[in-house]
């Protein structure tokens, strides 16, 4: 078990540094090689990174079979309006999922494939479940939710080809003091408009806590699909309150300028956001702890109650030379 | 960046919304608006389980609100939330419906409350009589016989202009250990008999 060769695509984004640096520490773990489009957010000590489009195939897979992974943690997921656009989130997912998965089916000593997915793979459509487990229909319903579907599928497809295990951990929307995340934008502006009608319920998962469920799920070589959701549950309005900020209560037409606004002022709020605002984001989280053995710990009012005790920016003094 | 505004906290507050949306604390706020139309007696609350899941049937009535007040006055003897099946899914009403504990009508909604240890009250099909048991679904019995969890009939007797009403729960209906095709018919007919024989039982509210 000691010195599996760990390869993090999507190590660049913040989740991705949380887990190379939580892999880090872990004794089962020998070398760790990264991919993304970003360099790590934080400093790594040991782990190798590779700054690669992922457009460029030939350098993944070169990349890829030298280093000839035990273990693929398939992190490279862009949610819309996060790190980048939704047409060019929609275009890098998709095109670092065929390519970093592909790249690793050819990986002679591949024995676990753990791949990102979320919640909203689900949908939220009528008649959709209040709060699915893992066995619900999967009916996505934004366009976030479709791109964690061909995430899926292609990890899945990948997985068989490859004869190995591929384990699927699916988010609740993630939160984290220095994690782009479009929910929290919208939740974190002076005034929050939120669906007078409907003022549904979500969950969210802080960074931590998914990160860790990653590692412990790679240590294990999980398979199947897992939901990694916070204990508990809160409404818009309920968070809107417990940051103090002004509620602006909104019906139907005016979400149009509300969109537009919001986007002026920095915090775009693309579908899947609209989708958990109007019909909320519930799901069961139960057989994670059955399965790993692992359970989030940070409730989902206290991801929120994080949220708005995270510093906007955090300024670092100037370093002195010695 | 700091708090924008200070609202009074008491009045609405900020935890009350479980995993499956119910607010409790709306409920408690509108339980004293409920009294006004009904003072519901309870019986045989003792047969429900202390701790894991368990489907309740009720008759329904068309226009009588069986499954919520039941819901209600059972949360409030049991100290367990008890959830009500049958919510709309579309807002305003769906949501509210949501708070106030309901959740979608779908054998695979009630199914997954009912793997998640939650007590899940579902109407049988509505008759024009108030005292009369309709249909049981018996897709609704699958998801329980499915989920592993106790079936239990729930006669609530109401009447239209007076406050009185009565929710009568009965034993646990007996399923076989092996199962058989047809089963969850054969049960859902069963309960059926069940439920009418708690509201013949009742007497009069």
């Amino acid at each position: 078990m000691h010195g599996r060769r760990v390869l993090v695509s999507g190590m660049g984004g913040e989740l991705g540094s949380l887990v190379a640096s939580l892999l880090e520490g872990e004794p089962w773990v020998g070398a760790i090689l990264g991919i993304d489009v970003d360099p790590p957010r934080r400093r790594l000590r040991r782990s190798e990174f590779h700054l690669i489009d992922p457009s460029d195939n030939a350098r993944i897979a070169d990349v890829v079979t030298r280093f000839d992974p035990h273990v693929l943690i398939h992190l490279a997921v862009w949610e819309p309006d996060a790190r980048a656009g939704t047409t060019a989130a929609k275009r890098l997912t998709s095109q670092a999922c065929h390519s970093i998965l592909a790249a690793a089916a050819e990986a002679p000593s591949l024995e676990s494939i753990i791949a990102r997915s979320g919640i909203e793979i689900y949908g939220r459509g009528r008649g959709a479940l209040t709060r699915p487990d893992e066995d619900a229909p999967i009916n996505p319903s934004s366009t976030y939710g479709r791109m964690l579907l061909e995430v899926e599928s292609v990890a899945r497809d990948v997985g068989e080809r490859a004869g190995v295990g591929v384990g699927i951990l699916r988010l609740a929307p993630v939160l984290g003091p220095h994690l782009p995340s479009p929910l929290g934008r919208v939740l974190r502006q002076p005034a929050v408009p939120f669906s007078l009608l409907a003022n549904s319920p979500f969950t969210v998962v802080i960074d931590s806590d998914a990160a860790r469920a990653f590692v412990v799920a790679a240590a294990q070589g999980a398979t199947g699909s897992l939901n990694v959701v916070a204990p508990g549950a809160i409404s818009t309005m309920q968070a809107i309150r417990r940051g103090r900020r002004l509620p602006i209560p909104l019906v139907g037409p005016e979400w149009l300028f509300a969109r537009q606004i919001s986007y002026l002022l920095g915090a775009p709020v693309p579908e899947h956001v609209m989708e958990l605002i109007h019909r909320g984001r519930l799901a069961d989280g139960s057989r994670l702890p059955t399965v790993l053995g692992f359970a989030p710990r940070v409730t989902a009012h206290e991801v929120i109650d994080r949220l708005y005790k995270w510093e906007a920016i955090v300024r670092i003094p100037t370093m002195q030379a010695a | 960046m700091g708090a924008v505004i200070r609202l009074p906290s008491s009045w609405y507050p900020t935890d009350s919304v479980d995993e499956w949306g119910r607010d409790a604390h709306l409920i408690e706020r509108l339980t004293p608006f409920a009294a006004m139309r009904w003072s519901v007696d309870v019986g045989g609350a003792h047969h429900l389980p202390k701790r894991s899941g368990a489907l309740l049937v009720t008759n329904s009535w068309r226009f009588a609100l069986n499954t919520i007040y039941s819901a209600w006055a059972l949360s409030d003897a049991t100290g367990r939330p008890v959830r009500f099946g049958g919510r709309s899914d579309i807002a305003p009403f769906g949501p509210v419906m949501q708070r106030i504990g309901g959740l979608l009508g779908s054998p695979a909604e009630i199914g997954g409350a009912l793997r998640a240890g939650q007590l899940v009250i579902v109407s049988a099909a509505s008759s024009a009589h108030p005292r009369r048991a309709g249909a049981v679904d018996p897709a609704l019995i699958a998801a329980s016989l499915a989920a592993g969890t106790a079936i239990h009939p729930v006669a609530s007797v109401s009447t239209p202009f007076g406050r009185a009403a009565r929710v009568e729960v009965g034993q646990q209906v007996r399923v076989r250990v092996r199962q058989r095709p047809l089963d969850d018919v054969e049960l859902a007919g069963l309960v059926r008999r069940q439920i009418q024989q708690l509201i013949d039982g009742a007497g009069e509210s």
